[in-house]
Formats: structure tokens, sequence, C-alpha cells
């Protein structure tokens, strides 16, 4: 967290977790380049940008289908919550391997013609009434835009700058786009792939990132009730320093911490990019989110000095040994006396 | 910040990890690096056969003497090479995804000589003219003034026929890319066809021994505003097939046309 927006601030984490994306990028594309033709009984070799096209444009699906499984693995198993600190390198990273891919496609198949580059782009196929030869280019095309949008606006000053809500929805084009990658990839290169190596690769990587969103959500569900104050459960089943996450209904929820005796109610969602605040802990009294690291005090929703984000409370009550929280939020930073644990 | 005792709780900005955590995300590291290259391996590995078609720059500029069919697309018909038999017949195109239909017209029937690089795969010859005014130009008078000169080959119909295969731009098939087919590649099919590169039929089964036939509309003239729609993807279509010298050429009639 900052009140600078510094370009990127590094730290040890971000070093390691950019080292080993790099490596497994550039590991990717030895591979293909360089020592898997090795092993080709081919008449002859594939052309060179042919195969680079391929190269970058397999690498780009995978690396994205890996960022789309993180968020739901951190939700299942909280030690893949690492993963997710440093993910918008990973996002910024896939858009320049989905560039170069582009870059390649045009440097070949559009260029040696009469017709400007980017004008065959959009004029060689315009066949839309059809299934089989659709212009496959489009779905790419459109991927590569949400890509770029979200790699050009993934520093905290855009999210300031559009507000949360704003910023949100706009990563979340990159489930559209992924689906866009999906179908680019059915029209086209899997139409001509005779092995079903990378078929059974594209199609398990797209199952596995619906499964594992799937299985989230399912485990995300909790028991709605329609009344005011909504039953968070008794004290004790919290551990100290950790939050019980309550469904509001709808995409609702508040997080309810309990620390030194006391319990307070915060919005579940950080005020940076909606990390989950009630899978994070108490850290130097602060409500931590998971994701970034962002702290919150549990009484008020602010952020301590010099910082200033701040995000919704809810007022709690005892009824008997058990906990409830009312379902209307007070305006972020509204500060709330906490709940004395009997 | 400080940097308290988090109990295995991982905070980005703080440069300890948890002890708990190490473990686990240095094989997570070494699971995605192993796994990428695992899959780049088995992508790459399993790639189609482009087949054999290249340009043949190791064979040098090639000087070829024909007769110039210009209609439906330029094709040379050799009656003097070094490298090819009397008869064969060459397919033109020009340089990049461009035809030579204009040079070709004007010397329609004509004796002429075409220089170039060759394109070839299998049975398929294409000679990528070199550009300027010396890629295509009237041969030189024969010396015996009463020699007739030699003409297009008279066409030999073979009939009526409902095939199975793909349409190609006669380039990029014969080598100038690889592969130079399929649907990845159809755009790229479909830019060479309006720049004038010769279309190319290349069938499942065969037809008097070949596999592939230029493509012609039901009139024998030009066809390629109405095939693009049905490039670089199996297709079935009907239509005449005649022979002309060694080249088949297959007049398609593309209201047949059917994607399968």
């Amino acid at each position: 967290m900052s009140v600078l927006y510094t370009p990127v601030q590094w730290n040890r984490n971000k070093f390691l977790y950019d080292g080993v994306l790099l490596a497994g990028v550039v590991a990717y594309i030895l591979v293909f380049l360089q020592v898997a033709p090795l092993f080709v009984d081919a008449t002859r070799p594939v052309d060179g940008a042919i195969l680079r096209m391929r190269a970058f444009g397999t690498c780009a699906f995978l690396m994205l289908t890996l960022i789309l499984c993180i968020g739901p693995l951190a939700r299942l198993d909280r030690r893949f919550l690492p993963l997710l600190y440093n993910r918008r390198h990973f996002g910024v990273l896939t858009c320049v391997v989905a560039a170069t891919h582009a870059l390649q496609v045009l440097g070949w198949y559009y260029a040696f013609s009469p017709t400007p580059r980017l004008e065959a782009l959009l004029s060689a196929n315009t066949s839309f009434g059809q299934v089989l030869g659709f212009p496959f280019e489009v779905f790419g095309i459109f991927a590569l835009l949400v890509l770029t949008l979200m790699a050009v606006t993934s520093h905290d000053f855009w999210l300031s700058f559009l507000t949360a809500p704003v910023w949100k929805a706009l990563h979340l084009l990159v489930y559209p786009a992924y689906a866009a990658v999906v179908a680019h990839m059915a029209l086209g290169y899997l139409q001509d792939a005779k092995n079903p190596a990378f078929a059974l690769l594209a199609g398990g990587g797209a199952l596995t990132v619906a499964g594992l969103h799937l299985a989230a959500r399912r485990r995300d569900r909790a028991a709605r009730g329609a009344a005011d104050w909504v039953t968070v459960g008794r004290p004790a089943e919290i551990a100290d320093g950790r939050a019980r996450i309550v469904s509001l209904g709808g995409d609702e929820r508040v997080a309810v911490f309990r620390y030194d005796g006391r319990l307070s109610a915060v919005s579940n969602a950080c005020a940076h990019q909606n990390g989950p605040l009630g899978e994070g802990r108490i850290v130097d009294g602060c409500i931590t989110c998971p994701w970034h690291g962002f702290q919150y005090r549990p009484a008020d929703g602010c952020s301590p000095a010099p910082f200033t984000e701040r995000i919704p409370t809810y007022r709690l009550k005892l009824d008997g040994d058990t906990v409830l929280v009312h379902r209307t939020a007070n305006p972020p930073g509204t500060p709330v006396e906490p709940l004395a644990i009997p | 910040m400080s940097d308290p005792d988090r109990g295995g709780f991982f905070i980005g900005w703080s440069n300890k990890l948890p002890d708990r955590l190490g473990l686990f995300l240095v094989q997570a590291a070494a699971v995605l690096v192993a796994g990428l290259a695992g899959a780049a391996f088995a992508i790459g590995v399993t790639q189609n056969d482009p087949g054999d078609g290249a340009f043949r720059f190791d064979l040098g500029r090639q000087t070829i003497t024909g007769v110039l069919q210009a209609e439906p697309y330029p094709v040379l018909h050799v009656t003097e090479s070094e490298r090819y038999p009397a008869g064969h017949a060459i397919m033109l195109s020009g340089q990049g995804k461009r035809g030579v239909q204009d040079r070709a017209a004007p010397l329609d029937g004509q004796l002429v000589v075409a220089s170039g690089v060759i394109l070839t795969r299998g049975p398929l010859d294409m000679l990528q003219v070199r550009g300027g005014d010396q890629g295509l130009i009237a041969a030189e008078a024969a010396p015996d003034a009463n020699a007739v000169p030699p003409g297009v080959p008279v066409p030999v119909p073979l009939g009526r026929w409902r095939l199975t295969g793909e349409i190609c731009d006669g380039k990029c098939y014969a080598g100038a890319m690889r592969p130079g087919q399929g649907l990845s590649h159809r755009a790229c099919a479909n830019l060479c066809l309006t720049g004038g590169v010769p279309p190319v039929f290349v069938a499942t089964d065969t037809v008097d021994g070949q596999a592939f036939f230029l493509i012609a509309g039901p009139d024998g003239g030009p066809v390629t505003d109405r095939i693009l729609d049905h490039t670089a993807m199996l297709v079935e279509v009907e239509g005449q097939i005649e022979r002309r010298g060694d080249l088949l050429v297959f007049r398609i009639d593309p209201a047949t046309l059917e994607v399968l």
C-alpha cells in the first residue's frame, strides 16, 4: 500500500515472483522454438515466423489460464495467496506475450500484400455468416485489446482515478477476453491440428478455470437471511486475530474480526482491489488484506495514517451467546464501538 | 509497518516469507517452470507436417521459354528449359501476394521468356516472376521464318466431377509458406488470391493421377471473387475437369460449393 504513485514498488517478493514468471516464459519459448523441432519428423520445417506465432500464442493462452486459476485456488487453499500478490505483473507479461504473437501474425500472414496490414487484418476474411471459416482473428483482436487495456490501467493510479467499482468492472473483462481466446483457437489453429495434444491442453485448461471458479463459488455460498440482523455465530467460533465471513445476500459480504477480546465488522472487500479482507489477519492491530497487505483499523475501517483508504463498517450485537450483524453498511470510515466479548 | 510473527500469513510488502510457505512456493515455482516447458514440448513436437513445398532458391534464377496462357490465371506451357520438359505447365505469380495478370494479358498465347524463382511442391511448380521489365517478355522470333509457332495446349475434357478438398492459393501451397493451407492460413490465402495468385484445388482423391488442380470458373475464366468464403477448409464442389498439357484445370461451379 502506498500514498505515492511510484511506477512499481519493488520488493524481494516481487523480484522473486517476476523472476519465476520470466523463467517460465523463457523456458516455454526456448523449448517450443529450439528443442521441440529437433524431435519433429517433418518433410520440411515449419516457417520460423509461423513457429513463433504458435509459440507466443499458445504461451499467452496458458498464462491467461494460470492467471484465472490463481483467484479460485487462493480461495480454496490459502497457500496459493502469495501467487495472487503480484498477479498484475503476470497479466502485463501475458499482454506482452500475446502482443508478440499478434505482431508475428501481422508480419507474416498480412505482410507482402498490396493491401496495408491493418486494413488486410479487417478485410481479408469477412465470412461472418459461417462457423467454419469465421474470421477468428476478431476474437484475438478483442482479447488483445482487453489485455492491453488491463495492462495499461493496472497501476494503482488508475484504480484511484477510475474508482474501485469502475476499475473492477473493467478488469472483469478478462473473462470475456478468455472466452474470446478460446473461440480464437477453436475456430483457428485447433481446426488444423491433426494431433490432439494442444486441443487437450486447451480444453483441459478452460475446464480447469471453469471448475475452479465453480468450486470456489460453492464454498463461498453461505446461508442468506432476510432479517435486518444476520447471525454470525458464537464468538468462540472465531479464532483470535481472524475473521468469519458472513454473506448478506447478493454479492455483499461482511468480515467479523475477533481481536483483543472484542469483535468488529467491516466490508469483506478491500478498497484496493476488492481483496477478501475476511481471509486476512489482524497484524499490528490492523485488518490486513491477504492480497496486497492493505491495512485497516477494525473499529472504523480506516487505513492508518498516512494512508487514506476507507471501507464500510457494520454494527454488531449479542443475542445470548450469538453474535448478530446488521445488514445495512455504514458509510466507509464510520467508527463503530467494538463489541466486547463477555 | 513492522513485520510481526504472523503465523504463516503472507504479506506481500513484507520481505520475510513465512517458513511454512517457503517450501510450498518453491515447489509451485518449479511446477510452473517445468509445466510450461513440458507443455511447450508437447505442443511443439506434435505439429502437423507442413509438406515439402519450398522456394527453390538453391536452383538459382530460372529462365524458361514457353507459351503463355493468361486465363483463367497465368500459366506457362514450357517449350524450352534446362530443367523442365517441354509441355510441362508452370503457374506464374508475382512478388509477394501478387499475381502477374497485368503483365501476362498482353502476351496471351505468345511465346515468352519468363524468369524468376521456382517454388515446388510435388508435381506443382510455380514461378515467382521477377520484378521489372525482364521478368516476362516476348521471345525473339524463331530464325526459321517458316516454322509454325507453338500454341497453347488444346484442352482435353475429362468429364464432370464432384470432388472433396481444399481451395488454396497456389503460391503458399507450393511452399511460399509452410504450412500454406488450413484455416489458420485462411486470411493469408484470401490476400494472395485477391492479389492475383492462382487458386488451386487440393483434392483428397486423384483424377487422372493428379490431386491438385488449377481452379477456373464455369466459363474457364477467373473465379477468385466467388470462392473467398470457401478457402482453406474442406469443401465439396462440382465442375468440369480438363487437361491442358500436364496441368489439370477444374472449372468449378461455385454454386455447388459446400463446406464439409
